[in-house]
This record gives C-alpha cells, structure tokens and sequence, in this order.
C-alpha cells in the first residue's frame, strides 16, 4: 500500500513539474506577497498633508506649527490663504486634515482667563488617518494646554506630572507595527495557499479528464486521498517554514515561545485546511470554480480572523461563530507562540478547539470525497 | 478596425457571461458578495474591548473609577483580577486585551493632588486595541480626575476651566462621526470591481483551454477587435455591479452619496477600461485558466487591497510602494470613489485623475496587443 | 487553373528539439483534393497550422493563392476555411449561433448569411438542431457542424485536420462525399486523415512521415510504387506462419492484418507456391492464400519499412 501511495505521490509532482507555474506560486508567491506586504503595511502612518492657515503669526502660533510638525505625523502643505483652498483641497482628498489658528491666538494665551481658540478640521473621508491626525493634534494640544497652565497659575509642573500614568506594553515594547500585522497576514496566506493547492487537486484532474483513470486503477479511494494530500502537506509547511522565515528575518518578528511546538501546530493546521481545500475540490466542476470557492470560503474566515479589527468588536453571534473558524484558532495561537512566548496550557483552548474542529472537517471531508470517489 | 467583427466577439462574450453560471457569479455577484464580507470584517469600529482590573486601593474612589471606565461601549470589564499573576495569565491567554492597576495610595494621592496612581498594561498584539484603550483609559482617567478634584481646584482659586484653557474645536467633514464603514465602502468598490478583471485574465486562457482559440486565430480577426471586443461586455458588466453597489451602500450602510450619478458612471467606465485593459495583459501571458487567476490574485486583487489607499494612507506607504500604487488604477479610482460619494465632488475636480486612468488603460491594452500574437507559436 | 496554387519551399519547423517539418517541398494545383496521409505526430498538423497562418514560418517559403505566407501570414485568412483537429467550437453557443458568429468574422452580409446558412444547415443535416448548443451535439455532427463553418464564406481553399477523426463510419462517408461534391465545384482541399482508405478517393496523396514528404502522387501510382506483389494468407497461427514465411526466399515483408498475413514478395507467381510448401510442412492449415491488390495502407507501411531500413 505504501508503495502505491508513494506512486502516486511521485506522479502528482510530475504533473506539477508541468504547470511549473504552480508549485512556484505555492512556494513562493506567500512568502513574496508577505514580504512586499508586509513591508507596505507595517508602518505606522505618518506624511499625512496638514494645511495650516494661521491667522495670527505670532511666537506662539509658529510654535504650534513647530509642535504639529514634530509629532511625525504630518507633512506640512503650504500654508492656507482662505477657506476656500482649505476646502478645495479637502473635497479632492489632497490633505487629512487642516489646522486654524484664529487672529489673536497668543493674545488669549497671554490673557489671565483667556480661552484660545484652535480649529481642527479632518478628512472623514479618509477615517483611518483622521483618527490618527486627531489623535495627534490632541496630543500637542494637551501639552500646550499644561503649559498655558503652568505659566498662567504658577503651579507645580510636578504636580501635572502626577495626572499621567505610567505605560506599559507587553509583547511588542517598541510597537512594531510589523509585530500586529506580519504574523496575521502570515496566518491568512498559509490559509489561502494550503487551500488553493487542495483545492486543486481534484478539479484539476477532473477538468483534465483523468480523474476517471485514476479511479479505474487498483487504488482504494484512502491511497488516493493519502496520495494527494502528502504534496499539499509537504508544500504546505515548506510554505510556512519559508514564511516564517521572512516574518522573524526580514520584519524581526520574535519567536518567544517553543518552535517546534509552533511547527507541530502547524502542521495540524496545514492537516484541518488540507480537509477543507479537498471537500472543495470534490465539490467543485472546474478549476475555475474551485478557485471561486477558495476565495469566498477564505475571505469568510478572514472575517471571524480578527485581522483588522479584533473580534470583540463584532456583533455577538459574529463572536460566537468565529469559535468554529480554525484560522481564528490558528491566529491567536500563531501571536501566542511567537510574541507572547505561550505555552501550551496557555493556548490549550486553541488547540483543543482546532483539534476538534479538524476531526469534524475532516471525518466530513473524508466520507464526503469516498462517496465521491466510489 | 472592423466593427462587425468587434460586435461579433462582443455579442459572443455576453452569451457566454450569460450563459457561464460559473463566469456570471463571478461578474455579476461575487462583487456585491465580497463587498458586504469586506465591510463586516474590515470597516470594524473598535469596542468592547475586554479589559481587567486590579484594584490594590479598594476605596470608594477607586470603585467609582472603575465604574467610569466601564461605563460605556468601548471598555468592557472581563475581570476584577486579585493578583498580577492572574493579570499575566488573563494578557497570555487573550482573554483581555489590556489591565488597569490601582495603586494602593489611588485615592489619597489623588485627593491630595500628588498625582494618579495608575499603571496601565497593553496587549502589543494587536493592532489598534492597545493603541485605543491607551486613548480611552487616558481620557476616562483624566475626566475621572478633574471631575473628582474640581472643589479642591476651586478653593485653591483654580477653576475647572483653567486646566484646559485651549478651546479646540473638532469638525469632521463628510464623515462626522469618522464611522469606517463610511469611507472604507467607497474605496471598496475599487477592490470589487477587480473581479471583472479576473474574468477577462481568464476568457482569453479560456479560449486556449477549450482548443477555441485555434479557429479564432484561423478568421481575419485582428487583434485589436478581439481584445476589444472581450473587453467591453466585462466593462458593462462592472457597470452593473457600479449602479447596484452604491444603492446597497445607500439603503443598507447609510453611506451618503452627494456626487453627479452620471458622471461618475462615466468615471468608472474609464476606471473599468483601464482595470480590465490591466486582467488583459495577465490573460495574453497566461495560456491556463487557473494561472491567470493565480496571477490575477498576485497582481491585481491582493496589491489593489494593500496598495490602493484604502486601508492604508499612501502617503505612509515607503517610496517604492507609493510608486507602484500609481499604476494601480484602483489607486486613482479610489480617489475618485470617496470624492464622489463624501464630498460630492465631480469631474471638474477628479478629471486629473480620469486622465490617468485613461492613460494606464491605453497602455495596458497597448502592451496586451502588442504581445498578443496570432499565432499559435 | 493555376497550376502552382500553392507552393512550399523548404518547409523547416522545429519545436524546441523536435523537427516538426523537415524541409518540405510540395506543390498542389488548383481545385486538386489533396489527401495528407502520416501517422501521429508525421507533422500533418503542423503543415496544416502553417498553411493556413496559425504558426511562424521560420525556414522556407509557402506562396498560397497568391499571398507569401512567409511575409504576411494574415493575408491568407480571408481566402481559408480551416477545421482544426480537436473540437473548436463555442460550446455554449447554439449552432446557429456558431455560423452566424463565424459568418461575421469572415465578413459574411447578414442578407448572404440568410442565404447560405439554411442550405449550409440541410447538407449538414442539421436543420433540426439549429437551437441546440453545440457541447451537447454528438461527435459527428460536431464535425459536420465545424465544417458548416468553414463553407460560410466560400473560401477557394479548404484545410481540413483530421476531420473524419473520431466519427462513426455512416457520418464518415457523407462526409466524404460532402468533400467530393466540393471537389467538383472546384474548391481546392487539403485534407489529413490517418484513414488510408480515404486517402483514395483524394486526386493526390501525400505520404508525410517524420517531418518530411515521402511520396506525392495520385493514389494509384503510389500504390504501383510499392514495388512487389501482395499475397494474402489466412491461418489459425499466423505468429507462426510469420516465422515461417518471413525467412523465405523473395519475401520482401510480411504486413499483419488480424489474423490475416499480407506478403510483400518479389513475383507472386514464383512465390506463392513456396510459401504453401511451407506451410503444408509446417502442419499449418491455410484458410486463404490469394494475390491481393495493394492498398494504400500496404504501399504506405511498406514504404515507410523502407525508409526506416535505410536509416
């Protein structure tokens, strides 16, 4: 039996010797997209244009600008004349956010009492940076205001030290962007590349015409299913070896907790997709369509990921949904592993959900493909 | 260039698109379907973040403290925990995303005005949770604050005003509650609408894979006409698919929509020649249906989501990034999309924009025509 | 009639290491039928393909109808009806809507396509599935369908790859007659075919084997070419009576028919005695010993035999 199913293993990487394009992509087009991603994305946001109309020319407003420059997150434009640029500019999306210093800015600083006024306007068409520019102008206000104060009242500096609090961040220090989102986007191209290539096994050789030679022949349909699925597991965890590479190497991402727990892990993973690449594949009449099914099936579990947004935030039945979502499993227990250095009783309800799950998927897939085989 | 044969290779693909479940669900229904998945997962707005507490002062103020940070949607309290190994454990396991610990002297420091005593710990896993329940805590904690010491203030001749003497005035066009969904639905018309492009990748590989593409190459038609003639019935069917969404985007994600209708039907028919002249060049090179999807995955959706502006602003994006993106027509359309919808702009501000498209169209469909041979080898 | 309507000069092709076509010179005449004879992989396909503007010419020279294949391919196009072997249809499209979708790449009027298209239909006998989508038409009648296509514009030249290929023998000899009915009015045809029978009824034959033109003459000169004598012997064994015959004096070759044994030998006369002598000794009942006519298929194994022995 092992000699057929090996036979068959070898006969699988022919074919794919001619569709070279495939095994490429496989291998590599996770691991490229990932880097060139990667490299994109982990970035914290920064340049956005700030307009500034600053009516009052003083010390002090020029101070103001300094301090919005100095947050980082701004590139400033050239300085506003009127309204009507400002609004130009902001209806052709040109700049997030603009900054209105009113004619007697300083006045009111100096004044005992006296109440400045700042106007901020932001770019709600872009929400992502709006946010973020409010955070910063926030922020400079905030340490004008302490300032203002301290110079008006004569307090204490001190004693406005005290309203901070002291912060800590666990797992990712120095915030590295590439921290939240490089093992994420990790755990969602291993996803796609396990189940397009299952997904492929079937329909490819349907569409060829030689699924039915393959079932004429004396294989029973388990040396089948065996045979198919050691190149997908074999890419599979290349895949992720090679991935994870990119992820510590180039984004210096760390791997605090066992790695070959994170290895064997994976590759029960690489197993529960495996299942349901292949019950695709079955299902599917074409390429084509097995393709289309990848997609959708993939951009679903994207959803219950928690990628973008955590989970918590989604709708209650979302949340509860989201426990039947292997990649949900998978992703908490690729950030446990990697950044929170977990050990298994940490993320032992994980595990527990995946192995479950896998076993559901995969006694479903299996009957499901015998039936279809025989 | 003949028109019957580009009404012929026209009138063939619409049959097919008709006809194709398969190149129909593709064209005309995954787009809104993705659409909808993209908002329920991406254009989140943050809340409910769980958080735990651990209360080393256990005064009345403190108690009252807790009960302002929870008090609304965006913090919610999982735990009060008891030690910080159950806070370690709690930050482990995932269970919580961020804690809050009370000093033991909370409530004395902070009547006596010698500070807050308060340690915050964030789970750095996360995108954006650490970051937002940083900000809200801060906000609570100091409204908590000068709530708490306005008599003491007061009668040191301070009043509550004083403390933030800056009256900063915050307006948020177009979007005022800066709710995601409403600039993120926009921009994802320029995703979606890559599916078409998939399509038109794939009709060329199709006629390949089907042995079709023989006695196509055996008639007089010249390369322009077929290229043209596959190209435009996807363009109508995205234009479908550019009237249908925006009313789903109305009715069922409250997004404003205050542009010139027609005129950006127009927009996005040139957007659509320059996105699917893009699926074309990828369906000349490919002569197997499921290489030009897999190309088209690589090329066109996966850059179109990270590079186009959408999610993440261009201007933070590393040089070379920012210049690939150009020559993404989801780049440009993008810019079109909010500015129709939020602002309402139209064509007299957006046409820089269009003219690219059409330049990035016309050099697409140039480069495809040029590598597409009549020949079989 | 022009008497070189379509000439090859050092027809060369090569597909990475394989030489499709080797140097191939041929000459066919105006309204000739001309039937390609080879087996697989002989280049029938690729002669075809580059007749009618499908590949590159890369070495040679190929004048047809007027226009130079090796400057300007497309130039042909107008003037072909070309039927490629595999299936090439729109599946999901009607038959109709086939013809009519080939009818406007070929620059056929609407009104000449409402002229043509129902008596293109009758002699397809495929006025009664007009509507049907051609994935779901039997194979010959896919065939017939595809060849409807080629008609339309009445192209002077007609390639066929193959197109009897795959059909049952009732729909194979309308076919045929189909082709001779167009032969009579004067259309040119090239036809390939791996059917020796049908390469009989052509005016001329050409034998291509390995990339080159081995023979190209009527059929009944090929035929007298072979050089020899046939004689048919049927047996009980004929493995054995092969073994036995083979040896013999005069026996140029022994071709094998199922049971039957066709014997090339050098004068029928002289030999046929022999050969029962042999026989009889060998305890071997003969069912059937005749002089036989070569066919075409005789004289193109043997020459092919021939070829492969010279190598």
């Amino acid at each position: 039996m092992i000699r057929r199913i090996l036979a068959l293993v070898k006969k699988e990487f022919l074919h794919l010797k001619g569709d070279w394009w495939l095994p490429a992509f496989m291998l590599f087009g996770g691991a490229l997209e990932l880097l060139a991603i990667g490299w994109a994305t982990s970035r914290p946001i920064t340049n956005l244009p700030l307009m500034i109309w600053d009516m009052d020319r003083t010390a002090a407003s020029r101070n103001l600008v300094i301090s919005l420059e100095n947050t980082g997150v701004f590139a400033l434009t050239e300085p506003a004349k009127s309204m009507e640029t400002i609004e130009n500019l902001m209806d052709r999306g040109e700049i997030n956010a603009a900054v209105i210093i009113p004619h007697g800015f300083s006045n009111e600083i100096e004044t005992i009492g006296g109440h400045p006024v700042l106007q901020v306007i932001l770019n709600g068409a872009e929400s992502i940076p709006a946010r973020e520019a409010l955070r910063a102008v926030k922020g400079v206000v905030r340490s004008l205001d302490e300032k203002i104060t301290i110079d008006r009242l004569g307090i204490d500096p001190d004693l406005f030290k005290g309203f901070d609090f002291s912060l800590r961040v666990w797992f990712n220090e120095a915030l590295n962007e590439a921290y939240y989102t490089t093992p994420a986007e990790l755990a969602l191209m291993l996803e796609f590349t396990i189940l397009i290539f299952a997904a492929l096994t079937f329909s490819r050789e349907r569409e060829f015409g030689t699924l039915e030679q393959l079932l004429v022949m004396p294989f029973s349909s388990i040396e089948i299913i065996i045979g198919k699925s050691i190149p997908v597991i074999l890419v599979g965890m290349f895949d992720f070896t090679l991935m994870l590479g990119v992820v510590h190497f180039a984004f210096n991402v760390p791997i605090r907790g066992s790695g070959l727990l994170l290895f064997g892990l994976a590759f029960m993973y690489t197993l529960v997709e495996l299942g349901k690449g292949m019950a695709i594949s079955v299902f599917s009449k074409s390429q084509h369509q097995a393709f289309l099914l990848v997609f959708m099936v993939g951009m679903i579990d994207f959803l219950f990921t928690g990628y973008a947004a955590p989970v918590e935030s989604m709708p209650k039945i979302i949340q509860y949904l989201a426990y039947f979502v292997p990649a949900h499993h998978w992703l908490n227990i690729m950030r446990g592993i990697t950044l929170k250095g977990s050990t298994i009783l940490d993320i032992l309800p994980n595990i527990l959900f995946l192995l479950v799950l896998g076993l559901v998927i995969g006694f479903f897939s299996l009957r499901y493909i015998r039936k279809a085989l025989d | 260039m003949s028109f019957r044969h580009l009404w012929a290779v026209i009138r063939k693909e619409l049959q097919h698109i008709l006809r194709d479940r398969g190149t129909f669900i593709l064209v005309l229904v995954t787009p809104t379907l993705v659409l909808l998945l993209m908002t329920y997962s991406l254009a989140v707005k943050i809340q409910h973040v769980p958080i735990a507490l651990l209360d080393y002062d256990q005064s009345a103020t403190s108690r009252e403290f807790i009960h302002q940070i929870t008090a609304g949607d965006d913090l919610d309290l999982y735990q009060n925990a008891v030690s910080m190994s159950e806070i370690e454990d709690l930050l482990i396991k995932g269970k919580i995303k961020a804690a809050i610990i009370i000093g033991p002297k909370f409530s004395e420091d902070l009547l006596a005005m010698r500070g807050l005593s308060l340690q915050i710990i964030i789970d750095g896993t996360e995108p954006e949770t650490g970051g937002f329940a940083v900000d809200h805590i801060g906000w609570r904690a100091e409204a908590f604050a000068n709530d708490i010491l306005a008599d003491q203030i007061l009668v040191n001749g301070i009043s509550l005003d004083s403390l933030e003497p800056i009256d900063l005035r915050i307006r948020s066009w177009y979007n005022p509650s800066l709710e995601p969904r409403v600039d993120i639905v926009p921009g994802l018309l320029s995703i979606v609408l890559g599916f078409p492009a998939f399509s038109v990748a794939l009709t060329l590989a199709r006629e390949h894979e089907h042995s079709t593409m023989e006695q196509l190459l055996a008639t007089p038609v010249r390369r322009i006409e077929l290229l043209l003639g596959k190209m435009i019935p996807y363009i109508l069917a995205g234009l479908v698919n550019v009237i249908v969404i925006p009313v789903i985007a109305m009715a069922w994600f409250n997004v404003p929509f205050n542009g010139n209708f027609l005129e950006f039907l127009l927009l996005s028919a040139i957007f659509l020649f320059a996105e699917l002249s893009m699926g074309m060049v990828i369906g000349v090179f490919m002569k197997s249906q499921s290489a030009a999807l897999a190309l088209s995955f690589l090329v066109v959706l996966f850059p179109g989501f990270f590079l186009t502006g959408i999610f993440f602003p261009i201007a933070s994006l590393p040089e070379m990034a920012r210049m690939e993106s150009m020559f993404l027509p989801g780049t440009h359309y993008a810019i079109i999309t909010r500015g129709v919808f939020l602002p309402g702009i139209g064509i007299d501000a957006l046409w820089p924009y269009a003219i690219m498209l059409i330049v990035l169209g016309l050099a697409f469909t140039g480069i495809a025509a040029l590598f597409f041979k009549k020949k079989l080898a | 009639m022009e008497k070189e309507f379509i000439k090859i000069t050092d027809l060369t092709r090569k597909f990475k290491d394989n030489v499709a076509l080797d140097s191939i010179n041929l000459t066919i005449q105006e309204g000739e039928l001309f039937g390609l004879v080879g087996p697989d992989g002989a280049g029938k396909t690729t002669l075809l393909r580059t007749l009618a503007g499908l590949l590159r010419i890369t070495g040679g020279e190929v004048r047809e109808a007027g226009c130079e294949l090796h400057k300007n391919s497309e130039s042909i196009k107008p003037k072909i009806g070309y039927m490629a072997q595999e299936f090439s249809l729109y599946g999901k499209l009607s038959v109709l809507e086939n013809l009519q979708f080939f009818g406007e790449m070929y620059d056929v009027s609407p009104s000449l396509q409402k002229e043509r298209i129902p008596g293109l239909l009758a002699f397809a006998q495929l006025t009664e599935f007009t509507d049907r989508r051609a994935a779901k038409l039997s194979g010959g009648m896919k065939k017939k369908l595809a060849l409807a296509c080629t008609l339309l514009h009445q192209p002077p030249i007609l390639l066929l790859d193959e197109p009897t290929t795959g059909v049952d023998p009732v729909s194979r000899r309308e076919f045929w007659n189909i082709l001779n009915d167009l032969h009579l009015q004067g259309t040119t045809i090239i036809v390939s075919t791996p059917y020796m029978d049908e390469a009989d009824r052509c005016s001329q034959v050409g034998l291509i084997y390995q990339g080159k033109i081995v023979e190209c003459d009527s059929p009944e000169n090929i035929r007298q070419k072979v050089g020899g004598e046939f004689i048919k012997v049927v047996t009980h064994d004929w493995q054995k009576a092969r073994e036995i015959i083979q040896p013999l004096k005069g026996v140029l070759e022994v071709q094998t028919y199922g049971e039957a044994l066709h014997i090339l030998v050098d004068s029928a006369n002289k030999r046929i005695g022999q050969i029962q002598k042999s026989l009889h000794k060998a305890k071997l009942d003969i069912l059937e010993i005749r002089v036989i006519k070569p066919r075409m298929e005789e004289a193109f194994i043997s020459l092919i035999r021939k070829i492969d022995q010279t190598k």
